[in-house]
């Protein structure tokens, strides 16, 4: 194999899109070519840039307005469109500063929930506690926590689970429920909420999933490499527990 | 139609429909109008939504209320970007002046990356943020994956010509 074929194949390799027996040769070329090594450094490293520029989340007042949206379009009821933007007006003023300081919370927590996945994998210290029992798990926690997590196993699903640790998120202790799916490993991260129940919200953060909701007075963040389709299942059955 | 569950399917893609459309459209007040509208059609076409894929299923929608709103406008050039984001995140490990870098770095990755041509920028904010595979960019765009692929290097080609000096050049293989 020569660079110019290299080139052709190099957002492929890069990506992890070429199949194995197209990834061999590379690496075979790689191991002598120092220029095209620069360049797969070069790539890898262009593409930490582009991941490290914000997230733009949607605002709350959009979010508001869209599941609005949705109910009416349930309900078949018609827009009391004046009505909506009147309440839109007054709660705009005083909305603002409310929903940023929210947001960068969130991001805060999003970020140490990341970390902590990340952390987890390759310090190897992915488990305080390690059980596919739920019995065990969740009593383990106890005198640990101030609060005791719900922890279930969905090996009935596909995705048992596999131990648990404590971990840290905004600067406070939580648990760290830790399920396999074939290879991969999802985290899940439980502490008290102020909120009662939220609606789901999903995202991508350098190249992990992260879904995180609230539920009976409990924050949920699931974390994982596991494809989205995959990692939602995951998520619909903790839910559904 | 069960809207219990479209809200539990397509809503928690909000962020990350928000988050493309804004690179979409390099501002937030079009990206909000696009969102709004695509919400609108997500909910009609919900029972033709197949799969589990909610989120291509969401950024296709996206993407079409986007481009149809472009040629309502006909001609029109795209939206100037109006920049209300000055709070980007830093690593709060890293001393002040490696602080300060490390935003001035963001800010220009961002600038360069806007003015991208938008068939470049969209593809590397699915692959790079979105995380997406091939194949789901190209059920997206609705181009062959090869398509993907090539204007995936071009855009980092393109991204990196822009970046070059000194960004770039920090890691050096030995």
């Amino acid at each position: 194999m020569n660079c110019d074929e290299v080139t052709r194949d190099l957002d492929a390799f890069v990506d992890r899109e070429l199949a194995a027996d197209a990834v061999a040769p590379i690496r075979h070329h790689l191991g002598a070519c120092a220029s095209c090594r620069q360049r797969v450094t070069d790539r890898e490293a262009l593409g930490r840039l582009v991941r490290s520029v914000p997230y733009y989340d949607a605002p709350e007042l959009l979010c508001a307005r869209v599941s609005g949206q949705v109910q009416r379009t349930r309900s078949g009821r018609r827009l009391v469109t004046w009505a909506a933007a009147a309440v839109l007006v007054l709660s705009v003023g005083g909305g603002i500063s409310l929903v940023r300081s929210a947001a960068t919370r969130s991001d805060a927590a999003i970020d140490d929930v990341v970390n902590g996945h990340v952390r987890s994998l390759m310090a190897e210290h992915l488990f305080d506690i390690r059980s596919t029992d739920q019995h065990t798990v969740k009593p383990w926690f106890l005198g640990k926590l101030d609060f005791s997590p719900p922890v279930v196993d969905l090996a009935s699903v596909g995705f048992p689970l596999v131990g648990g640790r404590l971990d840290y998120v905004a600067g406070r202790p939580v648990a760290a429920l830790v399920y396999q799916r074939q290879k991969h490993t999802i985290n899940v991260f439980v502490c008290p909420a102020s909120n009662a129940t939220t609606t789901l919200r999903a995202r991508a953060v350098r190249g992990f999933h992260v879904h995180h909701w609230m539920r009976d007075g409990m924050s949920f963040w699931a974390v994982s490499d596991l494809n989205d389709v995959e990692l939602m299942e995951f998520v619909r059955a903790l839910q559904t527990i | 139609m069960p809207s219990r569950v479209f809200e539990e399917i397509v809503l928690p893609h909000l962020d990350a429909a928000f988050n493309y459309a804004r690179w979409l459209t390099r501002n937030d007040a079009d990206a909000e109008d696009v969102i709004q509208d695509a919400c609108v059609r997500a909910v009609r076409f919900f029972p033709s939504l197949r799969d589990d894929d909610a989120r291509g299923w969401l950024f296709a929608i996206v993407r079409n209320t986007w481009y149809s709103r472009l040629s309502r406008r006909a001609g029109a050039a795209e939206a100037l970007p109006l920049d209300s984001r000055t709070d980007e995140p830093a690593d709060s490990a890293l001393d002040p002046e490696a602080r300060l870098l490390q935003q001035f770095a963001v800010a220009r990755v961002r600038e360069a990356l806007e003015q991208l041509p938008v068939d470049f920028r969209e593809v590397l904010v699915l692959r790079e943020i979105e995380g997406m595979s091939y194949k789901e960019i190209a059920a997206i765009v609705r181009v062959p994956i090869g398509t993907v692929m090539s204007r995936l290097a071009r855009a980092r080609d393109r991204l990196s010509a822009v970046l070059k000096p000194p960004s770039l050049s920090m890691e050096r293989v030995p």
